[in-house]
């Protein structure tokens, strides 16, 4: 079984649900992130997903969007990104950092080494929004021959045969999108039909013995609490990227505590 | 041409995000049955014809054939496209597709607006919603397409973010079409984004080739030694080239933005001299201009639709293979081309079509008077008319846009006292 797999069923008996709060590296510079990265460590976050900034970043909404184009004013390096990540890894050996990015900046930095870096550093999860599972075959293999998992998305909107085989190859967990549309508040309305989350799970379950996250549009304890029992990590993205801007780690750390110290 | 499951050689593919999915299979499925389709097929060419005008002719250069006194120079007149550019082409059969599909809604992203504008028409007259995105820097280049497009009662949503170009609008369309994938139906101008669209597109621009195909024949007796047209995204290139691919004798030349040099952001050249590099965005595998760490970066050019920062995986692939030489021109050249074209034939190119223009301008002299060459006039030039007159430092142009704001707020003022009284 994955190492992260392993990491979330062992936790997930004295927690009812797993936290997997976003940051974007860079944003707004890459010591001010990574200061908050550990502060949401210290804080007891299970797991910081670490989005590393892409120029066009098209399944993200706008409070994302603009923090990857201000942390692009700086030059960022993928390389002094994982260096830096990993180093939080090391630190907070009770929770787990994945990453996250586009494609491009990934393959420019060439996917083997990519693999092999994360599994150097102990980053056990890498998640591109931009690479479904079947033009993947290339970082599948490397994903095997290092231990680390790749996570694949499923969505309201996927068809059933291909959300089994989806489920059925898992890795690490599912990422399960809540709702059609991209990361945080819209420009966009979303039209269609507002799934019923827990049917939606359930149905994914049926197919999947990987654990499974949810995201999209998470902000409120309800949300948290519906998904107990249904889901084994929620995701919090644009909702503590807005508290942050709000006010601050301070307000950030408030938002991360309503949702998660229960 | 047909792809290997969406791929030419190594480009093209299919890379969007998860929720596009199904969307995106049925619109795979609906062009599969669309193309082999005899009623589908039939419907798309009378529209093509009643609607736009098509066939659009093959017009001789006698002036310029004499000016440059070398090859025997040719136009293909996209420009006299209804809207003006051979962008009606393919929305004409996206919007058919849009009606089989059942779907009520279009987004579609812009560079100059004459892609924005041939959407615009076709959803009036389908009776589709339609929204545009469009950079806020090419919302202030062409905003007589801005205008019209409200006109034709489409939503214009200028694109705030990034570079604020082409390659935004394309982004945030694509998020669009990611919230709203079941009533809409995202219908991409050029041929680049994920698979079926660059295929898709081509085949629906190959009528300007198959045209031409006949048209040489009758008028010369022959297909053409050499042809030319500018590329942005590619789709009046591969427009008029891929009908004549296996047709080894005909030699393609792609003509990119020089805009005003070769440093980064100051052009849009990723094909030739290899300014740019392979990478995977918007969609797609490519050719893009980007930095070391694969982060995109700015381009520019005198004509917004060839402002792009990738191109398609079809012209990426036929240049690799050495089957279409790319060359460029610059902002300068361009503006001269066009002034050439208007004193020499009578004929306001766009911008955009004066790349190419300027490219064969460059061979013409040198070629033997036994060649014929085609160039792709892809638009006319009449949306350009502020830039064009800018760029020719019109010493009367000013003049008028003065008295015309005087009278317009003149006007506005009288209004507004008629409906006080
Ligand atoms: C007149 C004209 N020609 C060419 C282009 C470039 O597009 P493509 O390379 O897809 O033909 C545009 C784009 O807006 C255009 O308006």
């Amino acid at each position: 079984m994955s190492q992260l797999a392993n990491y979330i069923n062992a936790k997930r008996e004295s927690k009812p649900i797993l936290s997997m709060t976003h940051v974007v590296y860079g944003y707004p510079t890459v010591e001010e992130s990574l200061t908050w990265m550990g502060t949401l460590l210290e804080n007891g976050a299970d797991f910081i997903e670490v989005q590393f900034p892409f120029s066009d970043p098209v399944a993200d909404g706008p409070t994302i969007v603009a923090a990857c184009h201000k942390a692009l004013e700086q030059t960022l390096s993928v390389e002094q990104c994982l260096k830096d990540i990993g180093q939080l890894a090391k630190n907070y050996p009770e929770s787990r950092l994945v990453l996250m990015s586009y494609l491009n900046p990934m393959y420019r930095y060439g996917l083997d080494k990519l693999v092999e870096r994360c599994a150097e550093e102990g980053i056990l999860g890498l998640i591109l929004p931009d690479l479904p599972y079947e033009q993947a075959g290339g970082l599948r293999a490397a994903c095997d021959k290092h231990g680390i998992d790749p996570v694949w998305l499923v969505t309201p909107v996927t068809p059933k045969d291909r959300m089994a085989f989806l489920a059925s190859n898992a890795q690490g967990f599912l990422y399960c999108v809540a709702r059609s549309g991209v990361t945080g508040n819209s420009n966009h309305e979303g039209e269609g039909a507002q799934t019923e989350l827990q049917h939606y799970l359930a149905s994914i379950k049926s197919d999947s013995s990987a654990p499974l996250g949810v995201g999209f549009g998470l902000r409120r304890r309800e949300q948290i609490k519906e998904l107990e029992g249904h889901a084994d990590i929620a995701i919090l993205g644009s909702a503590l990227l807005d508290a942050y801007n709000q006010g601050g780690q301070e307000t950030g750390i408030a938002l991360f505590k309503e949702l998660f110290s229960h | 041409m047909q792809s290997d499951n969406g791929y030419y050689g190594e480009f093209g593919g299919s890379y969007i995000p998860e929720i596009l999915y199904s969307s995106q299979q049925q619109i795979l499925n609906a062009y599969e049955e669309a193309k082999n389709d005899p009623a589908f097929i039939a419907e798309l060419k009378q529209q093509w014809q009643e609607y736009s005008g098509r066939p659009t002719p093959l017009t001789f250069c006698k002036n310029l054939t004499e000016h440059f006194g070398g090859a025997q120079i040719y136009l293909k007149r996209e420009d006299l496209n209804h809207s003006g550019a051979h962008k009606m082409n393919n929305v004409i059969g996206q919007g058919l597709l849009v009606k089989r599909m059942g779907k009520k809604r279009v987004i579609a992203e812009t560079g100059a607006g004459q892609h924005g504008i041939a959407t615009a028409l076709v959803c009036a007259r389908l009776g589709l919603e339609c929204t545009i995105y469009m950079g806020a820097k090419d919302v202030k280049r062409q905003y007589p397409n801005v205008f019209w497009m409200e006109q034709l009662g489409a939503t214009v949503v200028p694109v705030t973010e990034g570079s604020q170009t082409l390659r935004d609008a394309l982004d945030e369309a694509l998020r669009d079409w990611s919230s709203t994938h079941e009533d809409s139906h995202y219908l991409i101008g050029t041929t680049c984004g994920c698979a079926p669209f660059p295929e898709m597109v081509a085949f629906f621009q190959s009528v300007i080739g198959e045209e031409v195909k006949e048209q040489s024949k009758a008028q010369f007796g022959r297909y053409p030694d050499k042809l030319y047209a500018c590329v942005g995204g590619g789709s009046n290139a591969c427009g008029l080239f891929l009908p004549f691919v296996d047709d080894k004798d005909v030699e393609m030349v792609g003509v990119e933005a020089g805009g005003k040099g070769t440093k980064l952001g100051e052009h849009s050249i990723r094909l030739s001299h290899n300014l740019g590099t392979p990478g995977i965005a918007q969609g797609f595998a490519s050719i893009f201009i980007q930095d070391d760490a694969g982060q995109l970066q700015e381009t520019h050019s005198i004509s917004a639709g060839l402002d792009y920062v990738g191109v398609s995986p079809i012209i990426a692939h036929l240049a690799k293979e050495g089957r279409i030489n790319m060359t460029y021109a610059m902002d300068d050249e361009v503006v001269d081309a066009c002034t050439l074209l208007l004193k020499n034939e009578g004929i306001i190119p766009a911008l955009e079509s004066s790349h190419a223009l300027a490219g064969a301008f460059k061979d013409a002299p040198s070629m033997s008077k036994d060649t014929h060459i085609v160039i792709n006039l892809s638009g006319r030039g009449d949306k350009d008319i502020f830039n064009v007159a800018k760029a020719l430092q019109d010493p009367t142009f000013p003049d008028f846009l003065n008295d015309y704001l005087e009278d317009y707020e003149k006007d506005t003022l009288i209004k507004k006292t008629e409906k006080e009284a």
